[in-house]
């Protein structure tokens, strides 16, 4: 039932979508065929695996960097709560700076290549990661924590079984947030200064007003972060087997 | 209370006073010289006004909190003052502790929960697996190993929650209103269920309840607290030979009187 409408919703959009292509001409609106027709086009030369092989072994080692370090920090903070309390005006400050200002920067001390990209990706994704896990971290039971005490558990066994359990509802809800994130700071990078790269190839279709290349640019990174969503659901529901009415709780 | 020899648990004058909130300089003293002592294998209830600081007594004991003044004393030494350092858990795994509240850990299946305090303390064996199998079965669990706590029922988690402490075997359990929560039918149950296991491996227990009927069914002898600050009001052995039917205790020997004298004495 659902999948029939989603069947239906779907049609519908790629109707209006041809309409405006119709209507506005192929300069602004590429049409869908032509699109699809594009994007095997560059699937067989290549193109499309090396540029998406970029994008995303850039957003991979940027997410595990920045998100690594977000889910670890507030760990660490655990460990001394007057510290967390110090530094909060300061994690506040660094989250106040807006990030995709900060990417002319990175690639002036990182250079076009990789690494300005890896960092970029890394700026953005430590926050929203640090601020979910931090409160996550924040949310556990001091009654459940005694209990495990009592039974004989070890500060470690506290922090790995009570802490990261209790913060990890929390972390995907950053991962959610935090992945598309990833994929679009690469995306953004590379408009910037890159030789490869979906960011890459979508600035130079339009530097060679390629309409269609710029479209087809943009359908591959959402091709992209949806499957890279379907993943996350995929590892949420089961990491969070245990959680009554995962769907409800989870919107 | 046994006076031949000397008593596993001692409370002397016990105090806790929690900090002042706000306008109130002097802070509420929840407990005050509290006195009293419990021995080897002795089951005690605790009957008390609510908030007669019966819960905050059983932290103490079990180290989750600090005494403001006098001390804990176990196995003839000293364990808790206000100078004793750092607060131990449990003291070792020698206290087991089963609170009002649900401390199940909700990501963990039942067998997980039941088995947890064994894994922490490496002592997961081939025979210790074996008692919580049968500890599970003793109490109707079986066949429910693999469900997580949200899909049990509040009796199966109390009894859960009974069997995680028994299971690593401490010497003392203290217990405070386990089956507060539950109806009639299944707090008759596990009334059953406690002293069935109590009989089979008799443990030192601390039992605290507002139920006077509880008190005297289960109890070897009975606590009565005054109002916070809580001290001990009065105290009478249970002479209620055992095992005693916990389904019809008004009809066994000397409850009916005991059970008027208790009543008065907290009304």
């Amino acid at each position: 039932m659902i999948l029939a409408g989603r069947v239906v919703l779907g049609i519908a959009c790629l109707v209006v979508w041809h309409a405006a292509h119709l209507a506005l001409g192929a300069e602004w609106i590429s049409s869908p065929a032509d699109i699809v027709t594009r994007t095997v086009e560059i699937a067989i030369d290549g193109e499309l695996w090396r540029h998406t092989l970029a994008t995303l072994t850039e957003a991979t080692f940027g997410f595990l960097l920045g998100g690594g370090a977000g889910i670890l920090v507030p760990f660490a903070l655990r460990l001394s709560p007057r510290l967390t309390a110090a530094l909060d005006p300061f994690f506040a400050a660094a989250m106040g700076v807006p990030k995709l200002a900060l990417a002319p920067l990175l690639i002036l001390w990182f250079g076009i290549g990789i690494t300005s990209k890896v960092m970029f990706v890394a700026a953005v994704v430590f926050f929203f990661l640090f601020f979910n896990t931090l409160a996550g971290v924040r949310s556990v039971d001091p009654r459940l924590a005694s209990a495990v005490r009592v039974l004989g558990a070890r500060e470690w066994t506290v922090t790995w079984e009570i802490a990261w359990h209790t913060a990890l509802p929390y972390v995907f809800a950053g991962l959610k947030v935090a992945l598309p994130r990833a994929i679009s700071a690469a995306v953004v990078g590379e408009f910037i200064a890159a030789d490869r790269g979906l960011g890459h190839y979508i600035n130079n279709a339009r530097a060679m007003a390629d309409t269609v290349g710029l479209f087809t640019g943009v359908a591959v990174v959402t091709l992209l972060v949806l499957g890279i969503d379907t993943l996350l659901e995929r590892l949420q529901a089961r990491s969070l087997a245990w959680q009554p009415l995962t769907r409800d709780a989870g919107v | 209370m046994s006076d031949t020899a000397a008593p596993l648990l001692e409370v002397r004058g016990l105090g806790k006073r929690f900090e002042p909130r706000g306008a109130r300089a002097e802070g509420l003293w929840a407990i005050r010289e509290l006195s009293f002592a419990v021995g080897e294998r002795e089951f005690v209830t605790i009957v008390g006004p609510s908030g007669s600081g019966k819960s905050t007594l059983l932290n103490l004991i079990a180290q989750i909190d600090a005494p403001s003044e006098g001390e804990i004393r176990f196995g003839g030494r000293s364990i808790a003052s206000p100078t004793s350092g750092a607060l131990r858990p449990g003291w070792e795994r020698q206290f087991g502790y089963v609170t009002q509240d649900d401390t199940l850990l909700p990501w963990r299946t039942l067998a997980d929960n039941v088995l947890f305090p064994l894994r922490v303390q490496g002592r997961l064996d081939a025979e210790t697996r074996e008692r919580a199998r049968r500890l599970m079965q003793a109490v109707g669990l079986q066949g429910f190993e693999q469900h997580y706590p949200h899909e049990l029922s509040g009796g199966m988690r109390k009894r859960a929650a009974l069997i995680r402490t028994l299971v690593y075997d401490p010497p003392v359990i203290l217990m405070d209103e386990p089956f507060g929560a539950l109806d009639a039918q299944t707090r008759a149950q596990l009334q059953a269920d406690l002293l069935k296991l109590w009989n089979g491996g008799r443990k030192t227990i601390v039992f605290v309840t507002h139920d006077i009927a509880e008190a005297i069914a289960l109890g070897d002898r009975t606590l009565v607290f005054t109002r916070a600050p809580a001290r001990v009001q009065s105290e009478h052995r249970i002479a209620i030979p055992r095992p005693r039917d916990v389904r019809n205790v008004y009809g066994l020997d000397g409850f009916p009187e005991l059970y008027e004298r208790i009543r008065k004495e907290l009304a």
